[in-house]
Formats: C-alpha cells, structure tokens, sequence
C-alpha cells in the first residue's frame, strides 16, 4: 500500500463498524472454492493436505502437530485468550481455483479489494515481486526476472513445497517445531499459504520482497507460514504488511516464520500489522544466525485485538548480529503484547532491541522480552531500550524484560522509561499556534520517528498516515 | 513476604541486605521510599531478592538502587517491581539494578518490571550486567597492586555509591526499618 495510492473513500456507513478505518471494507465471497467446515479435527486436517497433494511426511507433519495442539495448555501469563473458539473457526479456504500470474485474470471481487488498498500502484513503483496473499492461498504472484535469474526462490510456501520439496524438508518446522507452544502446533496442523524465499550464496537483493496478507471470510483463521533461507554472504530484505476488513466475529491469524542465515548474510524481516480490532494475532517468529550474519526485524503493531509475538533470534555463530526495532500503539479494547528475545549461543555476539509503545484510549501496551547468554558465549554485548507513551489516564503500559546471564563476559543494559505527553512540549507548540490535537500528534510522530526512519520509504509514509489516522480524536 | 507501609507524607528509607519477597506499599499521599541494596554472593551462594514497590496514592515517589557483586559460582537474582495503580497520579519512579559479575561461573538474572496503569507518571527502570573492567584492572595492576587486591578495589568501588548512602541515611536516619549491610562492607 502506498501514500502514492489514491485514498479510498470511507467505507459505506454500516452501523458499529469503525469509520475511521480505511482499509475496513469486506467483500462479499461466497463463491469459495473449497471451504473446511468450521472446526479442528484429524478429519480436517487430512482434508487440507489431500486438497493440496502434499507428501505423506506433511501429511504426517501434520497429524502430529494437531496431536501436540490437543495437549498443550493455552499460556495464561500474557494476554487474554479465554475467548477464542477454536470450534467456530475455518480452517483453511481458497477463494479462486488457479495461481495467477496475470493482473486481468485476477477475479474482479478480490481485484477490486486490493485496488483499494493500493497494490497495483505500489508494485509499478518499487516492489521487486508481490505475493499478495487473499484469505489463504497466493492469488496474485510476480517477480522481477532478474531475480529468478540470479536463483531467487519467491514463491507461495506450498507452491515451494511442491517444486522443491528437498528444501524444504530439510529446514521445514527445525526451527520452530510443533512442540514449541500452542500456536505453532496450531499452524503446524493447518498452515497454507506464507512465503518460501531462498537467496543463493552472495547475492543481493536490493529490492524489497513483499507479501501481503489479507483475512477476508468472518471467522477465517489465518494460518501463513513463511521459510527464508539466506545463504551465505547474501541479502534481503523481506516486508509483510496486514490490513483486514472490518468483522464483528473474532478471527485467528498464527503464523510462524522461521528464518535460516547462514554465514556472513543478511536478512531484514519488515511487518506492518493493522488486522482489524477484533483479530487475534498469535505468532511465532524466529531467525537462526550463523557466524557473522546479521538478522534485523522491524516489527509495527497497530491493529489486532491481542498481538502476542516476540520475534527471537538465536545467534548460534561467532560475531553474529541480531536487532529488533518494535513499534506497538493500543487503542480501545487492545492489548499489543509485544517485544523481541536474544538469544546468545556464541562468542562475540550482539544484540539490540528497541521497543517504543503508545497505548491510549484504554488500550494496553506490554513490552514482553529475553536476553539469554549462555555459559560458552564470551564477549557478549546487549542493548535494551523500551519507551512507552500513556496519552491517557485509562490506558495502560507495562515492561517484562528478562535478563538471564550465566557467564561473566557480558556487557549488557537495559532501559525503560514511561511517560506521557509532556505538558511542556505541548504548552511550547501551542503557543506556536497549533491545535492541542495537531501538538500532541506531532509529539507523538517525534517519538516513533526514529523507528519509522528504518522502514522502506512507501511504508514509512503509510506508517506515517495511519498513526495520523488512529491520533484523531484522541488528545493527550 | 516482607510488608511495608508507607503512610502519608512519610518519608522512609529501607535497607535490605538478606534474600527475599519485600512489598512495599505507598499508600497514603505524598508518600516516599528510598530502597538500597549492597550485595556481595560469594561461593555457592545464593541471593534471590524480589522487591515490588506498589504506587496506591498520589504523589508518591520511589527510588530503588540495588547493587549486587557476584563471585566464585554466585548467582544474583533480582526482580524488581513498579506497580502504579490507577489513581496514583504524579507518581515518580524509579528502579536501577547493577549487577558485577566477578568471575567467569558467576550468574546473574535481572528482571526489572513496570506496570503503569494511568498517566501523569514519570517512571523508568534500568538494568546493567557487566564484569571486572579489563582497563581498570590493567592500570591497578601497572600501580604494583595483585589481581586479586586490583579486583577487589574495583568490586569495593562499584559498591561504594550504595554503600555512602546507607551511611549517609544512617547519619541523618529518623526511622530505621531493615538490618544494615555486610560488616565487612560497612566497616
């Protein structure tokens, strides 16, 4: 989506649903090819993979993941779950037959949603490939050819499976197995869709590679799975932004990206999260660094009912690099539970992690993080910083950071600090003439400005609007 | 669980020198905490020391500073608390954890938490896990000092700024609650 993008006018005015969201609009889509009763079983989850043709070690993948799912307890330490009705959930849709890869075939109902939302445009202008993702199958694929010609692999994750599938066995659910909690066994069970990117050793990709995700049927559980194997020496730099249209009914989306770099890469993961208020987004995200890689996530959580994500890193080869840049806003009924976990195996490593966080409204704001070093990791370095912004006396903000050393090597900090909107800041632009909305917003825009200035520009502007957008009405 | 109370326009300062769950609570308006912590884990030891300091009123103010020394296999943990409810308006917080870690099979876990529930707050927390500074040690040792004395100077000299204001605290104390600090420390 991009600023470039005409802005869509407000959505037809539907009692209770919220005019300020742009991007909440849905489509009426009943012709859906294949559409799993509500509901999670064996039954289902076999269905899902004949549909889909896959080997019998997915299959059995799979059989085993909804096992685990059965016997896992849902976590009580972080948000709110006791909500979620796994009975009332569909499992796994595809709204068209085919993988387009022409725009003018691309049905008109699904065309018309992402008109709205910009894509198009936005691809003429930057993007090296889209990979839209329309409920939960890849719709709508393109890359640039020379990208497939330097041997990048961006593809759908179950066209990867099909086209190479000795890959994707070999790094497919090591990362993150199906015992790791809950949700990843959830997604192990019933995953379609996500990205399967692989970029060969020592290339490039200056480009940004994007996917775009969209949940469009009421009480469609979104379930992508995203695989990103960087070789060595290489670069890339991989964006996902969500938008969903405007639901009553609570929806799931637990994806799980699991990332591999290998020596000397470099591999930069952007999501912009802006579900609608009554999603529950429930992800497990991780990056496995080799010797002198570097992984960077790049995390903004604005929409969802309940975000709870922590994207980790294990730095498990000597000189490795990791670093998270968190941005969360909470609003009304929300809950962004937030942060990002460093995990150091190996000697001269570092990390980073910046997290800014605004609640307002009533909404709630946590900052939920881990830095581990372990016995043999020596000259290790570490950086927290947390910041977060109350604009108002209902809302709430509150930090969880564990520190866990075991050997003496270490250099770490950490910081944290709460504040609201300072009278004096706002006092001074005022007296310059503004409005007490504009100031607060300016003050606001000033204090995630420096995370903002690390997304690809079409993002920062968007970035940019939608907190503008979500500010309105709210003075600090 | 240790409780405190403290009460309105109460000014207090709490000394803790042994492992444990301390609650301290600021109830009434205009309260104010001073929470100092020298610690020093030697051998097998272990220190577990849980402070949460609960904002109920308004106006109140909280300073902690703990400082804790690890040696041999120590292990340090400390979890440090700033709870602010809803109508602690003007409440000022804040929490540091130092944490040196003196030999190479020490440990440490530091957990500093913040739950603010309203506005109007000033708070923030700081956490630091470091060792014996290579340089220090270096420029000690070129003075004609051991390893082990140079160590021990810089381990005393992390201490120290805790150390002075407990001494401090005691010269102008008008209310005493915990036991003072490690003889060897305070001698």
């Amino acid at each position: 989506m991009s600023r470039f993008a005409p802005i869509p006018p407000p959505a037809v005015n539907i009692k209770g649903f919220d005019q300020n969201y742009l991007a909440g609009f849905a489509k009426p889509i009943d012709d859906y090819v294949f559409k799993s009763q509500p509901g999670l079983s064996e039954t289902v989850v076999e269905a899902i993979s004949h549909y889909k043709t896959e080997p019998p070690w997915m299959r059995q993948f799979r059989k085993t993941a909804l096992k685990i799912f059965a016997t896992k307890p849902t976590p009580t330490w972080g948000g709110d779950l006791s909500a979620i009705d796994y009975d009332r959930i569909s499992y796994y849709l595809r709204p068209t037959d085919r993988q387009e890869q022409r725009w003018q075939d691309v049905p008109k109902d699904i065309k018309d949603t992402f008109e709205r939302l910009g894509i198009p445009q936005a691809e003429r202008k930057v993007l090296a490939g889209v990979k839209a993702q329309y409920d939960s199958e890849v719709v709508y694929g393109s890359i640039k050819k020379n990208l497939a010609q330097k041997g990048v692999i961006f593809l759908g994750m179950d066209e990867g499976l099909r086209k190479h599938p000795d890959l994707v066995k070999h790094y497919f659910g090591k990362l993150i197995p199906p015992a790791d909690n809950k949700f990843a066994a959830l997604n192990s069970a019933v995953w379609s869709g996500g990205s399967f990117v692989y970029v060969p050793k020592g290339v490039e990709v200056k480009l940004p590679l994007q996917a775009y995700f969209r949940i469009n049927a009421p009480n469609a559980g979104q379930f992508e799975r995203t695989l990103i194997i960087a070789d060595e020496g290489s670069k890339v730099h991989y964006v996902e932004g969500c938008t969903a249209p405007a639901y009553s009914s609570q929806s799931l989306h637990s994806a799980v990206v699991e990332i591999f770099i290998k020596k000397g890469a470099r591999v930069q993961y952007t999501t912009v999260q802006n579900w609608y208020k009554t999603v529950y987004n429930l992800v497990t995200k991780r990056a496995w660094v080799e010797e002198e890689g570097e992984m960077i996530w790049t995390d903004f959580n604005m929409g969802s009912r309940l975000t709870m994500k922590y994207p980790s890193f294990l730095l498990a080869g000597k000189g490795a690099r990791g670093e998270t840049l968190s941005m969360a806003l909470a609003g009304a009924g929300q809950h962004q539970d937030a942060g990002s976990k460093a995990i150091h195996l190996a000697s001269h490593t570092t990390s980073t992690i910046i997290s800014k966080s605004i609640s307002k409204g009533g909404g709630r704001t946590s900052y939920r993080g881990l830095v581990s070093v372990s016995p043999t990791a020596k000259d290790v370095k570490s950086k927290v910083v947390c910041d977060a912004l109350i604009l108002d006396s209902k809302s709430r903000s509150d930090t969880y950071p564990t520190n866990r050393i075991l050997n003496s090597d270490v250099t770490l900090e950490h910081e944290a600090t709460v504040s609201k909107v300072g009278e004096e800041q706002l006092f001074y632009l005022m007296s310059r003439g503004l409005t007490e909305a504009e100031a607060s917003k300016m003050i606001v825009s000033g204090f995630v400005a420096p995370l903002i200035k690390k997304l690809p520009l079409e993002y920062a502007v968007e970035m940019n609007r939608l907190i503008d957008l979500e500010m309105e009405g709210s003075v600090g | 669980m240790t409780t405190f109370n403290v009460k309105r326009n109460q000014h207090q300062r709490i000394i803790l020198k042994k492992s444990g769950h301390y609650l301290i609570n600021l109830i009434g308006a205009g309260a104010s905490v001073e929470i100092l912590a020298a610690l020093s884990a030697k051998s097998d030891q272990t220190y577990d020391l849980t402070i949460t300091t609960h904002h109920q009123a308004p106006h109140t103010t909280s300073t902690t500073l703990i400082k804790a020394v690890a040696q041999d296999n120590a292990t340090v943990n400390l979890t440090g608390t700033i709870k602010v409810a809803k109508k602690a308006k003007n409440t000022t917080a804040f929490l540091t954890e130092n944490i040196l870690l003196a030999s190479p099979t020490a440990k440490a876990n530091a957990i500093p938490n913040l739950e603010i529930r309203t506005d109007e707050v000033k708070c923030s927390h700081a956490a630091t896990i470091g060792k014996v500074d290579e340089d220090q040690l270096f420029y000690l040792m070129s003075r004609g000092l051991s390893k082990k004395k140079s160590a021990q100077l810089i381990i005393d000299g992390f201490l120290q700024p805790v150390i002075e204001r407990i001494k401090n605290s005691f010269a102008t104390a008008q209310d005493k609650s915990e036991s003072i600090i490690t003889e060897r420390h305070y001698a």
